[in-house]
């Protein structure tokens, strides 16, 4: 079988220190991963490392078994709400529109097509009124479905998102969940970086638990275990228990 | 207005008029993405940078062309910022201390070497120590062709590479997972700023070359929150400064052109701070005086609410001092009594329970 | 780490110590063992020269081309200017830059003269825009180097009684040369039209030259290069020019040609066809091996440059 997203060997040092460190990752088609651990773990890098935006010491990575340099189109990133200025003169729709540039290619400027597109991804994520809307004038939980709709419109079989639940309200969050799912009809394959321990069996078919190292991968119900918790978080966990317990019950 | 007029029949208004307006024009436009990008200062970083460039152009050639201390002040700006970057992603220190880092050093080394060419007894060196100091009022037409066709050239490039420009500046990772070459674009860029900066270092100087850099673009964004507007606003702004200096400077005699431009534009940076609608410091202030004051009635009429309540007729009436207290806002309730009266909600009754 | 700083810092005092100790070593005169003098500008060098050999050996900061108005010593200079017996520079803010360095040494004691201080009052030109203040540019006007030179002998005598005759021998034979090249002056000057004897320069270098020889002078920055001149300045010496139909403007060796350029370019535009008459040595002397490498030869070679553009046939009736 292919694998949507195949990571091997990852290994990433900064300055003499490790931050990643012989990280695997397969991921099959069609599947919802989180990817959780402690503060520093690596879990950025390693989504930053397998895109070519951090050069990694070692480490491959195919998409559905090319490598990623080759497979661009097929992949979509949703970095985190922090790394981006939303005091940026520009508004939604633009945002989103910058998801189609690479569609576009050098030059090209985004014509009546490309609005379409970018409008259609808003009401993907329930925006579409929003489309004129300052993004400075955003609230958390919008800014986060404008870098969804933005990622949506290059129509990619690969995401990865860099908690995207972080800081949003209920509702949006309710929002993300129904768009994760619906990607995973439609057979796409969602790897995500998430905060919240407590959401990791209710929202992900698998999960990784990383440290450095890659402490255990795949389906939920067997690796989201009290014993792998405790080994990636080190015993900094409370009711680590009562999250086992959930998912078994 | 016979003064106006000789903005197009006087060579020299003309001419320094034209050349300032250019400049400005330029480098306010490129400031744009430089402010948005966090990197207003390079401008000033760059025109420092670029002082060794220039002496070694001439130690190497023995000539004061412009055009070769112009290429020498341009490799020295563009390596100057290339290590700017370098430093940053590479060790621990944050981009403004890059930034004066380099600045001091090359800045230094320049004027170690404009020492050792003094020295050198054969040397036809008059001027050369002033190259970065500029002379606005000095420009000649030959001048104001370059600046043009420079100018023109890179904002040519800056419309081309537009929306990758903006790619760039608001989420470089982003950019990168497209497929861009992210290094090359910030690259590319640089050098523009390079170019910029580099040819109106010697007709007007340092000091103002990268205030051309900073201030217009910093007073466009108070305006306007659309990129595109923004970055022609700040050309604008650019622009006007250029003209309305070389004016007042051919106004007054003694008054030298470059300082005037600068002294011009920063008013315009003060007063977009100040009186820019939306973003500028007055209508914020204005805006929170007004919603106080809202707040402030309705905070007073829930409470008078709340006290008639307490009794059978609305018509019970209650010292002023007992809605002070009830007030968690500092202030006394007796203006905003009288506006309540004003819009008919409330009613003032004479008692002898006292005021 | 503490220890190796007190050392550092024990060194460094000591080194501050040394420069102030050679002085004392100082023994008698000859042209074996020459007085140390250290001058500012090539001419105050050239003049020292003339007047103290061949008993004195002069170092001069700033070489030709070299605008004294921007000069900064460097930690070099200041040493220099400490080990050596006698110090002469020119005054009247000429040297602005260094004006706390010259009253630095003159605290503590060291031999340092001023030049300006050969003159009274009524010798000096005063400032048109900082009133107390006075025109550096003296030694244009060759009677006024004259007694400059008169200066330099009594430094030196006082310094080296031995040599005092030596030096007075010198003093009037170079006297001799200066009147010479002062009439020499006057004739070239004659040469030129009365309503053309105007000299447009770079900056205001020339007033005494212009009160000595009877010409008109007019420059484009003020008494120091350190001022950046305006549009107005422009316009108006293009105008002047233009209006007294001025067949050449002059460059100076030590600035930017840039601004006079600009001026050239404004009157063209006005329809008068003014030239770049030359180059003038304003605040230094030219390259050795120019004709303008002694303080004579420049002040000649100015003069003629002067004749050349405003006196010559091809500009004459435009």
């Amino acid at each position: 079988m292919e694998f949507a997203i195949d990571i091997r060997d990852m290994t990433v040092a900064y300055r003499d220190k490790p931050v990643l460190w012989d990280v695997d990752l397969q991921v099959a088609p069609g599947v919802l991963i989180a990817i959780v651990g402690p503060n520093g773990a690596g879990k950025t890098t390693l989504i930053k490392a397998s895109l070519g935006l951090i050069k990694p010491a070692a480490g491959s990575v195919l998409i559905h078994g090319k490598p990623y340099a080759q497979q661009r189109k097929s992949v979509a990133y949703v970095p985190q709400r922090g790394s981006v200025d939303w005091d940026f003169p520009t508004d939604v729709l633009d945002v989103v529109t910058m998801g189609l540039y690479g569609k576009l290619g050098w030059f090209k400027r985004p014509g009546k097509e490309e609005r379409v597109d970018a409008l259609k991804a808003l009401s993907q994520v329930g925006m579409e009124e929003f489309a004129n809307r300052q993004i400075s004038q955003l609230s958390g939980g919008q800014q986060q479905r404008v870098f969804l709709a933005r990622a949506l419109v290059q129509n990619a079989d690969v995401y990865f998102m860099d908690e995207p639940f972080q800081g949003v309200d209920a509702t949006t969050e309710r929002a993300i969940v129904d768009l994760l799912q619906n990607l995973r009809k439609q057979g796409k394959t969602v790897a995500v970086v998430h905060h919240d321990l407590q959401t990791v069996s209710e929202y992900f078919d698998e999960v990784m638990l990383l440290n450095v190292r890659r402490i255990a991968s795949g389906p939920v119900g067997s690796e989201f275990t009290e014993e792998n918790l405790r080994t990636t978080y080190g015993g900094r966990v409370a009711f680590v228990s009562a999250l086992s317990a959930k998912q078994t019950s | 207005m016979e003064f106006i007029s000789q903005i197009f029949s006087d060579y020299t208004l003309r001419t320094v008029a034209l050349g300032a307006m250019l400049l400005g024009l330029t480098a306010g436009s490129l400031g744009g993405f430089a402010l948005l990008r966090r990197q207003s200062l390079l401008g000033d970083a760059i025109s420092h940078a670029a002082l060794p460039g220039i002496a070694i152009a001439f130690i190497l050639t023995g000539s004061k062309a412009p055009l070769v201390l112009l290429i020498g002040a341009a490799i020295a700006g563009w390596i100057g910022a290339a290590l700017i970057s370098s430093v940053t992603t590479r060790t621990r220190i944050k981009y403004d201390s890059a930034l004066g880092i380099m600045l001091s050093v090359f800045f230094g080394f320049g004027l170690v070497l404009l020492t050792f060419i003094q020295r050198n007894p054969d040397a036809n060196q008059a001027g050369l120590n002033s190259f970065l100091f500029g002379q606005a009022a000095a420009l000649v037409e030959r001048d104001v062709l370059v600046i043009l066709g420079i100018g023109a050239l890179v904002l040519f490039l800056m419309n081309l590479f537009w929306k990758e420009f903006k790619l760039l500046s608001f989420d470089p990772d982003f950019t990168g997972t497209l497929g861009f070459p992210v290094p090359m674009l910030d690259r590319l860029l640089t050098t523009l700023f390079v170019v910029a900066i580099v040819i109106g270092l010697q007709t007007v100087g340092v000091v103002l070359m990268s205030t051309m850099i900073v201030a217009p673009a910093a007073a466009a964004r108070q305006w306007t929150d659309k990129l595109g507007v923004m970055i022609v606003l700040s050309g604008i702004f650019g622009a006007v400064s250029g003209v309305s200096g070389a004016m007042v400077s051919s106004w007054i005699p003694g008054l030298p052109t470059g300082p005037m431009i600068v002294l011009i534009v920063s008013g315009i940076v003060f007063f977009s701070l100040l009186l820019a609608p939306n973003r500028g410091l007055l209508f914020r202030r204005l805006r929170e005086w007004k919603a106080g004051k809202e707040l402030r009635i309705e905070a007073v009429l829930v409470d008078l609410y709340t006290l008639a309540s307490q009794h059978p007729s609305a018509e019970y009436p209650h010292s002023e001092r007992v809605l002070d207290v009830m007030s968690t806002m500092t202030g006394p309730a007796k203006k905003t009594l009288r506006v309540l009266n004003d819009l008919g909600l409330a009613r003032p009754i004479d008692s002898p329970i006292g005021r | 780490m503490k220890p190796t700083l007190s050392v550092l810092l024990g060194l460094l005092l000591l080194a501050g110590c040394q420069s102030g100790s050679n002085k004392s070593e100082r023994g008698p005169v000859s042209s074996d063992a020459p007085i140390r003098v250290v001058a500012t500008t090539s001419m105050i060098a050239d003049l020292v020269r003339v007047i103290g050999q061949p008993y004195v050996s002069v170092e001069g900061l700033m070489g030709p081309n070299v605008d004294p108005h921007l000069y900064k010593a460097s930690e070099g200079d200041v040493r220099l200017m400490s080990a050596a017996d006698v110090v002469i520079y020119s005054g009247l803010h000429l040297e602005g830059k260094m004006v706390d360095i010259f009253e630095q040494m003159e605290s503590r004691n060291l031999e340092v003269h001023a030049l300006a201080a050969s003159f009274a009052p009524s010798d000096l030109l005063e400032s048109s825009y900082f009133a107390g203040n006075h025109d550096p540019h003296f030694w244009f006007d060759v009677s006024l180097w004259g007694k400059a030179a008169s200066t330099v002998a009594a430094i030196l005598a006082t310094f080296d009684p031995l040599h005092a005759t030596q030096y007075a021998e010198n003093l009037n034979r170079y006297e001799a040369l200066l009147q010479t090249t002062d009439a020499e002056i006057r004739t070239l000057v004659n040469q030129i039209p009365q309503e053309m004897r105007v000299l447009v320069t770079s900056h205001d270098a020339f007033g005494y030259f212009g009160r000595a020889y009877g010409v008109e002078v007019k420059g484009l920055q003020g008494l120091s290069t350190a001022t950046e001149a305006g549009t107005a300045d422009v316009q108006e010496l293009a105008a002047f020019v233009a209006e007294r139909k001025i067949p050449a403007i002059f460059i100076e060796s030590s600035i930017s040609p840039r601004g006079i350029e600009a001026v050239r370019e404004a009157v063209r535009a006005k329809g008068f066809d003014v030239q770049i008459g030359g180059t003038l040595y304003g605040d230094a002397l030219g390259s050795p091996g120019s004709n303008a490498d002694t303080y004579v030869g420049m002040v000649l070679a100015n003069a003629q440059t002067l004749v050349s553009g405003l006196a010559s046939d091809s500009n004459l009736g435009q």
